[in-house]
Order: structure tokens, then C-alpha cells, then sequence
């Protein structure tokens, strides 16, 4: 170990001496100085906040991101080309030693950087909060300096009421076998239909379980975020309808006439210990307009509620983000253990191209095409765009394993970046990715002929 | 080749190219700007544009569509998950990408005021959206694009239609927003023209700054749309659609000018059904009244703009006819006859055609009030009751009592019937208690400034029912210049 924190060290050393780390100081203090006074905003305490984090974490991530794809892949491109690595290979380190050296070197030096960027972010929020009016300050820590967590309402078992309905039709009326995986399909929207539909004047109700959490949540506001859709819209593009917020008999309950625009979430606040002793909070929903709502099963109803503080949450974040550097300099180090500098940077760009376009990848999956649209279309385009879409959905497998977690959306949204969820991003992107991409750059970079000629040179 | 003669060569290659560069660039320029070819636009921003401004159409160069694409993505995408605190920056972003498209100003003003603001519940966020996509198109967009005709009418229609009709779950707290914005910019209820221009004090100079910088208006031009059209209630928001409709009538010269003259007499039609505050609820909601006074100075207004828009006169045309149809029925129901009976000809007149049988006044009046009851929306009802309320109470000032309670009933009726139809939308839609409006009218009837009834009929209405002397009714009393205008049979 002390090898390569010897290498790593030399790592530091050179992006000191090329004033590499002062200069994108200088960029990322002046970013969180600058954005502040750039940035346009809703009007209110809360947007700011939440807009002022988005940004702020965004570039300091994607500078610190391309900086870091640049300074990996020429610490060894660049010694290597400059013989400097052979002068290093022949001291008693092996390959790997020197390899893993310069990454941990690169990921310090991220770490030491993302503290001083973030750390300032998180001082001016706070010095920002502290200077708003009372009621503001509240909202923020309510709403945005906070970690929250979610609880929906458990699934019901809809496979089970599908079968227990289709043994009934049977039972009723025979249907031949060809017919019967129809008869289960249109069994199943009846059934989703009956779960997620509120007719004018009928009521929907949602009994939420906060189990054992309900003994942290005395006192504290919990938060309903919801979503519907309307099967006929109207002109003035609301509903009207209202909320019934805990059980009548609860003297924290609550009535709230609601206007709600369909297909978008709202989020409101739920009076605090609403909860009944189980920890159970009943939520009733009766539609007061003139046509059926529907709140889907998966984003109809979720409560929130404050699972820790923001501090610890800000962290975690910043944990996450630092595993993407973390990734970032494993790829730029692999590209430059078997290409020049140049080349290098250039693959590794084009790799984060790949990713960051991800989203018009999952859109030709989802069309199923790339070429071919249509039946007069020829047998050739047909078979490039299914090998294409094996290749999308490939990539889009591989994009996925880091792309699931959001931590900057997460913290300006005031939601919860668990343990859990931390452990599975260091697992899926600095074990998994990072160490397959570390394994091929290692071995790449033990077999390189050091000696030979660079293209360079 | 020695070094010298070497560098100088390579210093005189350097200057013709770029000499010969710059003779290519300005004959590129001009192709690219061709009808032709027309491969690109070169925005004219005007000199005053900010840098980022000219960085971002002339250094991204076609980049900027691409780029303008990646924004519209990502706005949409968080319009779907509900996170709307970037909405303003990326706005912002795909309007100075694309500062002289209209579309994409109108758009993005669009989604703020309407797509936007009716996500929330809370109807001060919903204003605070409006107020976004208001200030989008009236302090961005104009800038840019002050002879746009497009832009004009959107920021109109905002005030006339998101503002001003009860569409909007929350339009009473815009009504009362505004109203309360205005009120504080004015110092009172109305604008001193005079004192915006030239402000004497501290305090008047502070709100006439607030006036231009804030709310861009202009107060000599207010003051001349106040004489064209008023004098208009500025703290309305049909006042503020007709003046930036105005405004667009004096910069704009494309042939889509239809849709500005569209929002004038509109909105002047507006200002005849409640076109007078009558008092401010407890949540400062302005409570208003029709002012059928306007009437004859909507009329001129859409033969003035018919008579200016020579390709669209027919379109203007047809608004004037359903205009004359519905004030027909409203001088009637207020026992305004002759007026009733001067529009009544003026259609018949004018438009034959729609008028068939050729009945009398009073059988067009009642038929169009009974075809008209069931779909009568707010601002409409109270017009009606209005009315109603009017024929009772000079019915009671003729000692004819029969006939008031007759009207006081089918007022009643009328009531009761709106507010069955409204119970789906009841907040919103929410007018004024019967015995509220029915005090408020009285108000409105008695006051001899307002001129709607004779001096007479005020004396009798208020011993009639027993109400203490007027002292403005006294002779030396403060009013007596309001010439009624209501034609009393006794």
C-alpha cells in the first residue's frame, strides 16, 4: 500500500506543480460566488434554494467531471509518452501499484476539491437561510433542509383478484383456451380501473403505514405528494375535490378543499400527528368534480416524512458524486493505459457522450427503431436495427447501473439519499463498473511495451 | 531560405488571407442571410443588447439550436416530474438562445401563466406564474421584439383572459393582486396622468419611476388610452389588456393586427358588463358592477376599428352584432328603453338579417333573456340581477308593489339558479350574497353621482323605504351634477 500511496502522492504533487488544483479552485469557488448572481428564479425563498443547489452541484460536478477525465488521462498518457514512466517502472512497484496509485491520487484530490466546493455551497445556503424571514426559514427547513423519506400504500395482491375474478368467469361462463388470455386482460383493467378510478362524487382511500417511524414523527408536518389524471379535461384545466386528512376522530384531522391540475404531482402539507397508535395516517380523497379522476397505483399517494437532517444527507451526496469521479478517472486512466494522450481523452469524451445521450438511446429503444418505420422498409435496415436495439439496450443496462442514482436532484428536493442507497452506488459504480474498467486498464497497462517508440514523440 | 525573409513571407501570406478572409465573411454573410438560401438568421438585437445576449446568437452560431433543443428537453422533462424552480432560468436561456422567434417567447410565456401556474394549489404560487409569464413576454420579449405583433396580443390576452375571466380557479386572488398593486401605484384609485409625467414629490416621483421601470408603461400614452376608451378602471385588468393592445396598434405594421384590435374591443365589451368596482370583498377581491354608461363608447369603438382594419372589418363586424344583440337585453332588463330601443335600431339597421319576424324591442329583449338565462356566466349574472334589482326598486319608487315583488322573485330565481349551477365550482365562481349585491345595488342606485336614477325617483326610493335624508340631496349638497338617465313611467 504504501507503494502506491507513494505514487498516489506524486499524483498530488503534479497537479500542484501545474497549479492544476488551484486553478479549478479558483473555478469552483468563483462558480458558487458568480452562479448566485446569474441565475433567475420562481420569486420564492424555496426555488432559489432548490435552483441555487441544482446549479451549483451541477457544475461543480461536471467541472470537476471533465477535469478529472482530462487530468487521468494525461498523468499516464503524458508520462509514458515523456519516458517518465519508465524511469518509474523500473523501481520495485508493479504495474497495477502504479495504475492504482494514480487513480486514488486523482479520487483525493476530487475528494479534497468536492469539500472545498461543496463545503462553500453549503455555507452560503445556510448563510442565504439565515437571512430570510422566519416563515421562509421554515418552509426551507421543512421542505429542502431536510432528508425525507416516503411511505406509499402497500400494493394490493392484483394478480390474486385477477385469478380469483377469472375462476369466477369461468366458473360462470366457459371460455375456450384461445380466448381466455384476453379475458384475463380485459379482468385486469377492470380491476386496475376499480383500484385507480374516482367517479364524480365517490371517495378514494389511502391508509398509509409509518410503522415504527411514527415514534420519531411527533410534532413534525409530514407531506403528501400526489398525482391524478382526469378522463375528460375541462377548461379551466382543474379539479376540484377535497381531502379528508386523518380519521375523523383524531382532533389533528384535517379537511382541505383541494384544486388539483391533472397529470402533474402536488405535494401539500399534512398536519402533524395525524397518525393513529399503529402509525397508520388515513388519507381520503372524494372527487367533487364532474369527471372520473385517477390516481395511478404507483404515484397516486406518497407520504413524506423527515427520516434526517440535511447535513448528513449533503454528504451522502456528495459521496455519490464522488463515486462518479471515482468511475471517471478509472476510464480516463484505462483509455490512456493503451492510447496516446490525445486519443485518450478523445475515447474517453466520447464515451461520456455515449452516456449523457442516453435518454435518445432509451427513445429509439422505445420506438424499437432506428432505420426502419415501416412495412415497405428493406430486409437490410430491419436486421441493423435489431442488432442496433441489442446493442442500445446493452448499453442502456450498462449506462443504468450508474445512472439510477440522482443525488443532486435528490438533495434540492429534500428527499433522502439512505445508507443503503449509498452502499448500492459505491457497489454498482466504483466496485462494479470502476473495478471491470480498473481490471482491463491494469492489464492493458502491465502488457504495454513502455520502451517502444511513442506515436507521439 | 534564411529566417527573416522567411518570417516576413509568412507575415504578408498572414495579412492577405485574413484580408481575403474578410472579403469571404461579408459575401457569406450575405448568402447566408439570402431569401435564397436562407440558411440562417442573423438576429437585430439593437444596440443595447446585453453581452450574453450577443455571445449567445453570434458565437454559438448554429450551435444555438442544439442547444436550444437540449433546454426545451430538459424543461419538459422536469415539467413532467412537477419541478418547476428551473422553469424561469431555462425559459430565460431558450428566449436569449432564440431572442427574435416570437413563438418561442409566446410559448414559454404561455406555459408559465397557464400550464404552470394551474399545477398548484395555493393560488399565491399560481400568481407568481402569471406574473412570470406576464413579465417574460412584457420585460424580455418587447425588448427584442417591440414591432410583434404576436407578442402584444399574448400579453393582452393574458391580462383579458387569464387575469380577467373566472377561468382560472384562482382569478379572484389575481383580480385582487393587481387591484391591490395598482391601487399602491397609483396612490388612490385612479392614475394623476399629469403627475406621472412630471412628478412634484419624492413620493410621486418613486411611483412614477415604479410605473416605467416596473410595470413599463408610459403615462402619456395611458392618458391618451384613457381618452380614447375611458375613463377606464386601471385597476382591472381589461384597462391594462387594452393598453398594451394600444401600444402594439402603434408599433406593429404586419396585417396581424386583427387579433391586437380583437383584445381592445373585447375588453371594452368587458369594461361594459363590470366595468365598475362596487366595493373590495374582506380578501380584496374587487366586487364589480356592469357600467352600461360604457356602452356607447364600445359601440364607437368597434366602428372605429372596423373602419381601420379594412381586410378584417367583416370579422370586427361580427363581434359588433352579437355586441348590439346582448346590449339590446341589458339596457332592457336595466328599464333603460330608450337606450335598449337605439341599439335595437341601430341592429336592425346594420343587420337585418338578424333580427327576423321583425319583432318589437321588448320581444327581442325578453327572448334573448330567456335564451340567454341557463348559460350566463358571472360576470353576466350580475348583470342580470343588476338589472332585475333595478326594475324592483323603481317599482317600489312608483308605489308599484305588485310588480317590484315580481322582480325581487325572478332576481331571487335567478340567484338560486346560478348557484345550483355553479356548485362544482362554487369558490371561484362564488358571487356576492343576494342581500349583499341587492344592498350594494341599492347603494349604487341611490348615490346621485352615479346618475342612475333621476333626482326625484331617489327622494321617493328612499322615503319609500324609510331611509334618512341624503345630505348630498340637499340643496348646496355636494352632488346634484349626474344627469339620470333612467326613463321613469310613473
Amino acid at each position: 500500500m504504501k507503494r502506491v500511496f507513494a505514487i498516489a502522492q506524486l499524483t498530488w504533487k503534479a497537479a500542484f506543480r501545474f497549479r492544476l488544483f488551484w486553478v479549478l479552485t479558483v473555478l469552483l469557488l468563483g462558480c458558487v460566488v458568480v452562479l448566485p448572481l446569474l441565475i433567475k428564479h420562481d420569486g420564492t425563498a424555496r426555488g432559489f434554494t432548490q435552483i441555487l443547489l441544482t446549479y451549483t452541484l451541477m457544475t461543480i460536478t461536471a467541472l470537476l467531471g471533465f477535469s478529472t477525465l482530462w487530468l487521468s488521462c494525461g498523468t499516464l498518457a503524458r508520462d509514458i509518452e515523456d519516458c517518465q514512466m519508465q524511469v518509474v517502472a523500473v523501481k520495485p512497484i508493479a504495474r497495477w501499484q502504479i495504475w492504482l496509485g494514480k487513480w486514488l491520487g486523482i479520487t483525493l484530490l476530487n475528494l479534497a476539491l468536492l469539500m472545498i466546493a461543496a463545503g462553500s455551497v453549503y455555507a452560503l445556503l445556510q448563510w442565504r437561510a439565515r437571512h430570510l424571514p422566519l416563515e421562509q426559514q421554515r418552509v426551507l427547513r421543512n421542505e429542502i433542509f431536510v432528508a425525507r423519506a416516503s411511505i406509499k400504500e402497500r400494493p394490493p395482491d392484483i394478480e390474486r383478484f385477477i385469478e380469483q375474478e377469472f375462476q369466477d368467469r369461468l366458473k360462470r361462463t366457459p371460455v375456450p383456451a384461445e380466448e381466455q388470455p384476453q379475458v384475463r386482460n380485459a379482468i385486469r383493467e377492470q380491476v386496475m380501473a376499480r383500484l385507480q378510478v374516482v367517479p364524480p362524487g365517490f371517495q378514494r382511500v389511502w391508509s398509509l403505514d409509518l410503522g415504527v417511524h411514527k415514534n420519531f414523527l411527533r410534532d413534525e408536518p409530514l407531506y403528501a405528494r400526489t398525482k391524478l389524471f382526469a378522463a375528460r379535461t375541462n377548461i379551466s384545466g382543474t379539479y376540484q375535490g377535497t381531502w379528508y386528512l386523518g380519521d375523523p376522530r383524531n382532533p389533528a384531522s384535517r379537511i382541505l378543499p383541494a384544486s388539483l391540475a391533472a397529470d402533474t404531482f402536488h405535494e401539500f402539507q399534512v398536519p402533524p400527528n395525524i397518525f393513529d397508535e399503529q402509525g397508520r395516517v388515513l388519507i381520503v380523497f372524494q372527487n367533487d368534480s364532474d369527471t372520473a379522476l385517477l390516481f395511478p397505483l404507483d404515484e397516486g399517494m406518497e407520504l413524506l416524512y423527515r427520516d434526517g437532517g440535511f447535513g448528513l444527507n449533503f454528504v451522502r451526496g456528495l459521496m455519490m458524486i464522488l463515486f462518479w469521479l471515482a468511475l471517471l478517472s478509472a476510464l480516463g486512466l484505462a483509455s490512456a493505459s493503451f492510447l496516446s494522450f490525445p486519443v485518450a481523452a478523445f475515447f474517453s469524451f466520447t464515451l461520456l457522450v455515449i452516456v449523457l445521450s442516453s435518454g435518445s438511446i432509451s427513445m429509439a429503444v422505445q420506438d424499437g427503431y432506428v432505420f426502419a418505420s415501416g412495412p415497405d422498409t428493406s430486409a437490410a435496415s430491419r436486421f441493423l436495427d435489431s442488432a442496433l436495439m441489442k446493442f442500445f439496450k446493452g448499453i442502456l443496462d450498462v449506462i443504468g447501473l450508474v445512472q439510477t442514482f440522482s443525488p443532486v436532484d435528490a438533495l434540492s428536493t429534500g428527499r433522502s439519499i439512505t445508507w443503503i442507497q449509498l452502499a448500492r452506488a459505491f457497489g454498482q459504480v466504483v466496485v462494479l463498473m470502476g473495478g471491470l474498467i480498473a481490471l482491463a486498464g491494469i492489464f492493458l497497462f502491465s502488457r504495454r511495451e513502455l520502451a517502444t517508440a511513442q506515436g507521439t514523440q | 531560405m534564411s529566417r527573416k525573409p522567411y518570417k516576413f513571407i509568412l507575415v504578408i501570406a498572414a495579412v492577405v488571407l485574413l484580408a481575403g478572409a474578410g472579403q469571404f465573411e461579408r459575401l457569406l454573410n450575405q448568402q447566408r442571410t439570402s431569401k435564397e438560401l436562407g440558411l440562417s438568421r442573423v438576429a437585430d438585437l439593437g444596440s443595447n443588447a446585453p453581452p450574453v445576449l450577443a455571445f449567445t446568437t453570434v458565437a454559438l452560431g448554429g450551435f444555438r439550436g442544439i442547444i436550444a433543443n437540449v433546454l426545451w428537453i430538459r424543461a419538459n422533462e422536469l415539467q413532467n416530474d412537477g419541478k418547476y424552480f428551473e422553469m424561469v432560468q431555462l425559459a430565460d436561456w431558450i428566449t436569449k438562445l432564440q431572442p427574435t422567434f416570437t413563438q418561442v417567447w409566446v410559448v414559454q410565456a404561455w406555459n408559465m401563466a397557464y400550464n404552470i401556474s394551474v399545477k398548484f394549489s395555493d393560488p399565491a404560487d399560481r400568481w407568481r406564474w402569471v406574473q412570470r409569464g406576464i413579465e417574460l413576454l412584457r420585460d424580455h420579449g418587447l425588448r427584442y421584439n417591440p414591432t410583434a405583433s404576436l407578442m402584444y396580443r399574448e400579453l393582452g390576452w393574458f391580462f383579458q383572459h387569464k387575469m380577467g375571466q373566472n377561468l382560472d380557479d384562482a382569478h379572484k386572488f389575481y383580480k385582487a393582486s393587481w387591484a391591490k398593486e395598482m391601487t399602491a401605484l397609483f396612490g388612490g384609485p385612479r392614475p394623476n396622468f399629469a403627475e406621472f409625467r412630471q412628478p412634484s414629490t419624492p413620493e410621486a416621483e418613486q411611483r412614477a419611476h415604479l410605473l416605467r421601470e416596473k410595470y413599463k408603461m408610459d403615462p402619456a400614452i395611458m392618458e391618451e388610452v384613457d381618452k380614447l376608451y375611458g375613463p377606464l378602471e386601471w385597476r382591472l385588468p381589461e384597462a391594462h389588456a387594452i393598453y398594451w393592445a394600444s401600444v402594439g396598434l402603434k408599433n406593429c405594421k404586419d396585417n396581424d393586427l386583427i387579433t391586437i384590435r380583437r383584445v381592445i374591443y373585447q375588453s371594452m365589451l368587458i369594461s361594459v358588463i363590470r366595468g365598475r368596482i362596487l366595493y373590495f370583498d374582506t380578501d380584496g377581491t374587487p366586487v364589480t358592477a356592469p357600467n352600461l354608461d360604457r356602452v356607447a363608447l364600445a359601440n364607437e369603438t368597434y366602428f372605429r376599428l372596423s373602419a381601420q382594419d379594412t381586410e378584417q372589418a367583416s370579422a370586427i363586424k361580427i363581434a359588433h352584432r352579437s355586441f348590439l344583440r346582448e346590449m339590446v337585453y341589458h339596457f332592457y332588463t336595466h328599464s333603460r328603453e330608450a337606450e335598449a330601443e337605439k341599439y335595437f335600431k341601430m341592429l336592425k339597421e346594420l343587420y337585418p338579417e338578424f333580427v327576423p319576424g321583425n319583432p318589437t324591442m321588448e320581444q327581442f329583449a325578453l327572448e334573448r333573456f330567456t335564451q340567454n338565462i341557463e348559460n350566463l356566466s358571472g360576470d353576466r349574472i350580475m348583470v342580470v340581477l343588476s338589472g332585475l334589482l333595478s326594475q324592483h326598486f323603481i317599482s317600489l319608487a312608483l308605489d308599484e308593489d305588485k310588480r317590484a315583488a315580481g322582480f325581487l322573485r325572478m332576481a331571487e330565481q335567478v340567484y338560486k339558479y346560478n348557484d345550483e349551477r355553479i356548485r362544482l365550482r362554487r369558490e371561484p365562481l362564488r358571487i356576492p350574497s343576494f342581500d349583499k349585491i341587492k344592498e350594494t345595488w341599492l347603494e349604487q342606485m341611490l348615490n346621485p353621482d352615479n346618475g342612475l336614477l333621476p333626482m326625484e325617483m331617489i327622494l321617493r326610493l328612499r322615503t319609500r323605504l324609510n331611509l334618512p335624508a341624503d345630505e348630498r340631496l340637499q340643496p348646496g349638497g355636494t352632488s346634484g351634477s349626474a344627469a339620470a338617465r333612467a326613463e321613469v313611467k310613473p
